[in-house]
């Protein structure tokens, strides 16, 4: 039985290396590219290098802006997702602590920001954007992120529910001010669903394309991603750079991955039991 | 304190929420709303009320209606490929083998990314050109001449599902693999006392209990679908001519570069609307196919 059982799954390792070896080869191309002259890569893209170089490395940090683009990803990315994560949670404190005809009329209000896709927002907001002097601003960016705080209100309203509604009212005895009831008892409590938000706002934000690209038009402000697709145009005949410029950036992603991946998985789980 | 005052307090919670939500989404939604009926163009302040020309030209309008078309079969093509891909690889990714955390974390790790550079990458292996890395092993292994992966209208939009389905399959498996893991042991136990195959105990314990997950899952991939832009607009920049255009790639086009607002904001509406029917079609048909199965 044990024997049979062993063997079964030993089938499956065999099995699923093929699958994987597949998943993995676009990263295994990239990474050995980067070791690679022009010529040897354009040569033999798949082969390991016939001779290791590291200059295309250095390269990189002298040529590009990537160390400043980095930066602002990381500039955009923390202080959207604070906001987010703060205004977010705010919300939903007096939706659930103080429900009346208001607050419901809120949230069903907020529950239509679910369906509307950013595209279909994208003309007037450009315009309003150029109105207010936002574009090519990183605060511009940050504050139109902001909208983003829908989804996680709607998270946080979900997990305040399941905070006994005795714990603010003793804290009212106690003389505590309703501000004061928010941020020093429930929102220490939001702990897990905070990091929740955190996590998917952060790959959001990080990663998002379409909105640098059109509200960031100088080098100076360019986000890594916005980054890559310069240097693609840049790079067009010179693979190994544009691979080593994409490994530079795939490093952080790679870091937060690894730190963050027990939480990533929880996220996902949580959501879908949920929804 | 007033109850009123009392109230203000509570209320000033929701404040901020409120400005940016009404300032930023649903404003200018009703702005798109309105913008649809008129010709502006962005430039000159006045403009007229046209009605639903823009509405009409939508549908004769090469560029969108192929947006259209390509975006919806993008949008199927991949959320039938990663279900089918998923639900198999979860429930191996399920097993205890010696390997598994490795290939978790090789098939979840491309979901992490932003889908632009993942989309470069394919873009080298998927060159059409016979040094494209893809036309290299066809041609030393199978002796097949090079294959115009991203230039041909069906191999190209194929090519886009591919690339999407290969980013974002295994973060759908975990999906799935945290609903299996919620499945009791005893089913299967009882099943095989009861002389159920393996077979069997997939097609009437497993899947049956994955419906939820489903209805998650495929919600995800089909709004997420609709929205595509970054992965076909780096593999292909939406050619050849505007095959591979997405409809976030056609508003760009219309309303931004080309200033024709009333277009694009007809466009837009559209847009919407699609998101919307199917978002509603979707749950109704999986929630009623869910209270079915079990």
């Amino acid at each position: 039985m044990t024997k049979s059982y062993n063997k079964r799954l030993w089938i499956l390792d065999l099995l699923m290396l093929p699958a994987g070896l597949i998943a993995f080869f676009p990263f295994y191309l990239i990474i050995v590219n980067t070791f690679k002259t022009m010529q040897d890569a354009a040569k033999s893209p798949m082969a390991l290098p016939s001779k290791w170089i590291f200059s295309n490395y250095v390269q990189v940090f002298e040529e590009t802006s990537i160390l400043l683009s980095f930066w602002n990803s990381l500039t955009i990315t923390v202080c959207s997702v604070l906001l987010i994560v703060l205004i977010g949670a705010m919300a939903a404190y007096p939706v659930v602590f103080n429900t009346n005809r208001f607050t419901r009329f809120a949230m069903l209000y907020l529950l239509a920001g679910f369906m509307i896709p950013f595209q279909a927002t994208l003309i007037p907001l450009f315009q309003l954007m150029s109105g207010l002097q936002l574009i090519d601003k990183i605060y511009g960016l940050i504050i139109l992120y902001m909208s983003g705080s829908v989804f996680v209100f709607f998270l946080m309203m979900g997990y305040m529910k399941s905070i006994p509604r005795e714990l603010p009212e003793a804290a009212v005895i106690d003389g505590c001010s309703i501000g004061g009831i928010f941020w020093r008892i429930i929102f220490p409590l939001l702990k897990p669903i905070t990091i929740t938000s955190i996590i998917f706002q952060t790959m959001w934000i990080w990663n998002d394309f379409l909105a640098p690209m059109l509200f960031l038009n100088s080098t100076s402000k360019s986000t890594l991603v916005l980054q890559i697709y310069k240097a693609k145009g840049e790079f067009t005949v010179d693979w190994p750079m544009f691979m080593t410029l994409t490994i530079v950036t795939l490093v952080p992603i790679f870091i937060f991955f690894i730190i963050m991946q027990k939480h990533i998985v929880k996220g996902i789980a949580a959501g879908a039991v949920k929804g | 304190m007033t109850k009123f005052a009392r109230q203000l307090q509570f209320q000033m919670f929701l404040l901020p929420i409120l400005v940016i939500y009404s300032v930023f989404t649903i404003y200018p939604l009703i702005k798109s709303f309105f913008l649809s009926f008129t010709n502006f163009d962005g430039y000159t302040e006045a403009y007229d009320f046209i009605g639903l020309k823009n509405y009409a030209r939508i549908f004769s309008d090469d560029a969108i209606t192929s947006a259209i078309s390509y975006t919806l079969f993008f949008t199927f093509g991949k959320a039938i490929l990663v279900t089918l891909l998923a639900i198999p690889l979860a429930m191996i990714l399920d097993q205890k083998f010696l390997t598994r955390n490795i290939h978790r974390a090789i098939f979840f790790f491309p979901s992490i990314p932003s889908g632009l550079l993942l989309a470069y990458i394919w873009g080298f292996i998927l060159a059409p050109i016979g040094s494209g890395v893809l036309n290299t092993v066809l041609r030393e292994l199978f002796n097949i001449g090079p294959q115009p992966w991203l230039s041909d209208p069906l191999l190209a939009k194929l090519s886009t599902i591919v690339v999407a389905t290969w980013a974002i399959t295994g973060w759908h498996a975990v999906l799935y693999l945290a609903f299996l893991q919620s499945i009791p042991k005893d089913y299967y136990e009882a099943a095989s006392i009861d002389g159920a195959s393996r077979f069997q105990q997939i097609r009437y314990i497993t899947i049956p209990l994955l419906a939820p997950a489903m209805t998650v899952s495929v919600m995800l991939l089909l709004t997420g679908g609709l929205k595509v832009f970054e992965i076909p607009f780096a593999l292909t920049k939406g050619g050849p001519g505007y095959e591979t255009y997405s409809i976030t790639q056609v508003i760009v086009l219309r309303g931004i570069s080309e200033t024709q607002y009333g277009l694009a904001s007809a466009m837009s509406i559209v847009f919407f609307l699609i998101v919307l029917a199917i978002a509603i079609f979707q749950v109704t048909v999986m929630q009623r196919r869910e209270q079915g199965l079990q």
